[in-house]
């Protein structure tokens, strides 16, 4: 087994460094272990707009990221661990087996009483505490894994809430399930400290680890692919080729607004306001300015801003705008 | 030299012992691209893996059958490739 240092907190250079080693050719497995700052991490072929509230994100600056990996979105913090691994000269057919035994053993030493489910999730009494995805490139298959230590279940809660909308797009749907933090079973660990019991009992697993430390060249080239995909904001948004969304909501003092948009790779194509409320508002001429822009609270609400201090809608701020339209 | 020209549909694959369904996501050549055997033609998702399918003929991509979103099954015609005899 070959550990690699992870590149610092956040998901989109760990994501960098992972695709970096599907190129490095090691002919061995590679383990990371890294946390996350705060971060809604989507499955590849997610819809931000279904799965994240981009207005709560946008306004508690959690960092929204993609994997290459499939299935549902997560949310990560520095008391929940992400461990990764690369493994070189795979066949096509899909295995998480030998991945899976590796965490659940080094779970076990730790003396945690963990089960596996049918879709591949980590459970303690019935509740999920860890899932895992895979992305195959380059005859390597990467296998990521989430685990739930001492994350903060209020914030994920809330960031992960997305009002239901009349919503038609193409894409993977996550699967909410109840979750527990594995500190419940080991209350006098340190986040820290179950980082470094679980990445020892997982070298356990391994006949020899070598520590691999990357180079500045290394870095450069990880860096590189950063920007190219992970830190891009066309990756991140834009994987959804076109999502039609309503939604309406009832401001009590301000009347009834109904939004219908159209959002394509990550861009508002169309949008059309009606409603009953109150305002001398060129809804037209607001519609014509919002059209093009990427669709993020950030890139909306100084446009939206600007229009409501001139021309201000009776009793519904910018901000509840905003998270009726992300929210 | 006379060479014939055949048609070969590319079927999706079995890639997964448990399920057969996969969801179609991104297509890695357009019609008229020229392809290696080897190359990778589409990407798909299933069981929270996504993969690369490589296309098993050379030739040149003539139809896609199929569009990114949409959900495919073991033995679906994905592709038709124009394969030199």
């Amino acid at each position: 087994m070959i550990f690699v240092q992870s590149m610092g907190h956040q998901a989109a250079d760990n994501f960098a460094l992972e695709y970096w080693l599907t190129k490095k050719g090691f002919d061995d497995l590679v383990f990371l272990l890294w946390t996350t700052d705060p971060t809604i991490m989507l499955g590849k072929y997610q819809d931000a707009l279904a799965e994240v509230n981009l207005e709560y994100a946008d306004l508690h600056h959690l960092t929204v990221a993609r994997r290459l990996s499939g299935g549902g979105t997560i949310f990560t913090d520095r008391g929940s661990y992400q461990y990764s691994f690369i493994k070189p000269s795979v066949k096509q057919t899909i295995d998480f087996d030998s991945f899976l035994k590796i965490i659940c053993n080094a779970l076990t030493e730790l003396g945690l009483p963990v089960k596996r489910s049918s879709r591949n999730d980590l459970t303690i009494n019935g509740r999920k505490f860890s899932g895992n995805a895979q992305y195959n490139r380059n005859d390597c298959v990467v296998h990521h894994g989430s685990l739930l230590f001492d994350a903060n279940i209020d914030e994920m809660t809330a960031a992960l809430h997305v009002d239901p909308m009349k919503l038609k797009a193409k894409k993977i749907s996550s699967v909410h399930q109840r979750v527990l933090n594995l500190r419940n079973f080991l209350p006098s660990l340190s986040s820290d400290e179950f980082g470094a019991k679980l990445k020892q009992a997982v070298f356990n697993q391994a006949g020899k680890v070598v520590n691999y430390s990357l180079t500045s060249a290394d870095q450069g080239e990880i860096q590189a692919i950063k920007a190219r995909i992970f830190a891009n904001p066309v990756f991140v948004y834009g994987q959804t080729p076109r999502t039609a969304i309503m939604k309406e909501k009832y401001f009590h003092g301000g009347g009834l607004v109904k939004l219908a948009v159209n959002v394509d790779h990550g861009y508002l194509k169309q949008i059309h306001i009606t409603g009953d409320f109150f305002s001398n508002l060129d809804v037209r001429g607001l519609e014509k300015v919002l059209a093009g822009k990427m669709f993020q609270p950030a890139i909306i609400r100084p446009v939206l801003d600007q229009w409501l201090q001139k021309t201000p809608i009776q009793n519904i701020t910018t901000e509840q705008a905003l998270d009726l339209l992300f929210g | 030299m006379e060479v014939n020209i055949m048609l070969k549909n590319i079927e999706m694959p079995k890639l997964s012992p448990k399920s057969d369904d996969y969801f179609f996501g991104t297509w890695k050549k357009q019609p008229g691209d020229q392809i290696k055997k080897g190359d990778p033609l589409f990407e798909v998702e299933t069981e929270k893996v996504i993969s690369e399918v490589p296309s098993d003929f050379a030739g040149v991509l003539k139809e896609q059958k199929v569009s990114e979103g949409d959900p495919i099954s073991v033995g679906d015609v994905v592709a038709t490739i124009e394969v030199d005899e």
